[in-house]
């Protein structure tokens, strides 16, 4: 989607006829499957304060004897079951079922916003933080006031009690939305903050209000 | 800089070579094959590759990194394995904002190691460093054990400190991890607020160490817990990644000089600070994270942060010699 010309009424009216994310859940390694849940069943991500309590169970999957139970993250209706692997051997990767997530308010916007901004994703799975520099930015002028530039220590990522700067690459930017809260274990590859050019931020609170108007 | 003159005599890559030759291939192979310990001592031979020693510096770990850019600025890269030491520290520090008190007395060195392991395998270099610290104060003789993730503790009173980060070169990106060490090992006394918590070896065996000794023994066993680092990711790369991987020697061995299993903790990120929960331990994962019981019994696997305990249960007396043949074997 390009940043200037965002077409709000065929976003808006596309989240309006189908207000739902779809998760694709595959296989995480090679091995025999069984599914845990049937098609339409709803499943539960996983909860508790610490996200300690897993999700419904989707499949086990068997491979030199190791049995995995793989859990919800996300809650949902099963929307799709490829039930002619159940009891097969899959190839890690495969396809094996959909969850459909319904999508909140909260949800839309965030989804459109992920389209319109440059997203800093997590390089490993540990416990992130803004660095100190950062973190004391946005508390004294709060988060959409700290300006960033390629080469900014921006984040601390922690693992196994090694700290290790992690530097901004992206264009320069304010840092518009933050996905992780500090101390938060984030999985490789899942967006901690999304930065916007000044000169885009209008457009963004434009996206914001009108979904927000427009949205029951 | 310049370098000042050296606080621990007779401390040099060739003095660490023979010590290896003359003693530790001996040792080790008592318990592993000779290939096994050759390979392993091989991935290690870099620990103390360069030495730089100061009679005082602010940190070891700044230093560190200034010859990193120093290296780069000459087109080269740091030799992996290259250790600055210093006889006292002016601004010693820990994780967050934590003073490290380091007179002189002590061992305070941080070393540099390429990264050059997978990010499965790097996450183990903190534990490795654990093990090398335990190691070593264990040999002359104190009851040391290890508190998730490397604090080196007798009967809680805090012996060894290990800070680890990971920093980038600001123009090629080549990344280091830095290891900063601190051993109470000669100090005689300490600040009022570190009195019940800190302890020196030469409180506790009632004598000085030769310190350059010490050194050279802490820089072996550095060599072999980080070669063995190595050596267990040649050996699960070689056996194809299955997710029934045989037991960690990195983490056989921790476990075995630690006192952290079965114990009541508090958990936290800066959990002096913010701490988050209580739990008991039940074990430590095949990648070195925490797995514990929360309250309502549910189970949570913590790679991150850091814990004080509750109970005031004394350190069991752990074996030396963890890593058996059988484990190394099995990979």
């Amino acid at each position: 989607m390009s940043q200037q010309e965002i077409h709000f009424d065929e976003v808006i009216s596309r989240y309006r006829s189908d207000p739902y994310d779809y998760v694709d859940i595959h296989a995480i390694h090679a091995g025999l499957v069984h599914f845990k849940a049937a098609e339409g069943t709803e499943v539960q991500a996983e909860s508790g304060e610490w996200q300690h309590i897993p999700g419904t169970p989707l499949y086990e999957i068997t491979r030199e004897r190791n049995l995995k139970v793989v859990t919800a993250r996300t809650n949902g209706i099963v929307s799709f079951l490829n039930t002619a692997l159940d009891g097969k051997f899959v190839e890690a990767g495969e396809k094996l079922m959909t969850i459909r997530h319904p999508l909140k308010k909260k949800e839309i916007i965030e989804s459109i916003l992920q389209e319109v901004l440059s997203l800093f994703l997590a390089p490993e799975r540990a416990r992130y933080y803004f660095a100190m520099d950062v973190q004391s930015r946005i508390d004294q002028k709060g988060l959409r006031s700290v300006f960033i530039n390629p080469g900014d220590e921006v984040i601390t990522m922690s693992l196994m009690k090694r700290d290790t700067p992690v530097y901004y690459a992206g264009d320069p930017g304010i840092i518009h939305s933050v996905y992780f809260k500090p101390g938060d274990s984030v999985n490789h590859g899942e967006p901690l903050f999304g930065v916007c050019a000044e000169d885009k931020l209008p457009l963004i609170q434009k996206i914001i209000t009108r979904v927000k108007a427009e949205w029951e | 800089m310049g370098v000042n003159s050296a606080p621990v005599a007779g401390l040099t890559p060739a003095a660490i070579s023979e010590r290896i030759e003359s003693r530790e291939l001996s040792r080790r192979c008592a318990i592993l094959p000779e290939d096994v310990v050759r390979k392993v001592f091989r991935y290690g031979a870099t620990a103390g590759r360069r030495i730089e020693q100061h009679a005082r510096l602010d940190r070891c770990m700044d230093r560190l990194q200034d010859l990193v850019v120093e290296a780069e600025r000459r087109g080269e890269a740091l030799a992996s394995g290259t250790v600055v030491m210093a006889a006292e520290l002016g601004r010693g520090s820990g994780r967050f904002d934590r003073r490290w008190y380091a007179p002189p007395g002590g061992l305070w060195l941080a070393m540099a190691w390429a990264d050059t392991l997978l990010p499965d395998f790097a996450r183990l270099l903190p534990l490795a460093a654990g093990i090398a610290c335990c190691e070593t104060v264990r040999s002359y003789g104190i009851d040391a054990a290890i508190k998730w993730v490397n604090d080196i503790h007798v009967r809680g009173r805090k012996v060894c400190g290990i800070l680890c980060q990971t920093v980038s070169a600001p123009g090629s990106g080549d990344r280091y991890h830095l290891i900063g060490i601190g051993i109470n090992c000669n100090n005689k006394t300490f600040p009022a607020e570190l009195r019940d918590t800190a302890v020196s070896m030469r409180d506790l065996l009632g004598r000085s160490l030769d310190l350059s000794q010490f050194a050279l023994d802490l820089l072996v066993a550095l060599a072999w817990n980080f070669g063995l680092v190595h050596f267990q990711e040649e050996c699960e790369l070689a056996a194809g990644g299955y997710p029934d991987k045989p037991e960690s020697p990195v983490v056989a061995a921790w476990r075995q000089l630690s006192d952290t299993m079965g114990r009541q903790v508090v958990y936290g990120y800066d959990v002096r600070r913010r701490p988050l929960y209580r739990a008991a331990v039940l074990d430590i994962d095949h990648d070195g994270g925490l797995v514990m019981a929360l309250e309502d019994g549910r189970r949570i696997t913590e790679y991150s942060g850091e814990i004080l305990y509750l109970d005031g249960k004394p350190s069991p007396a752990p074996h030396l010699h963890a890593v058996t043949p059988a484990r190394i074997e099995g990979l």
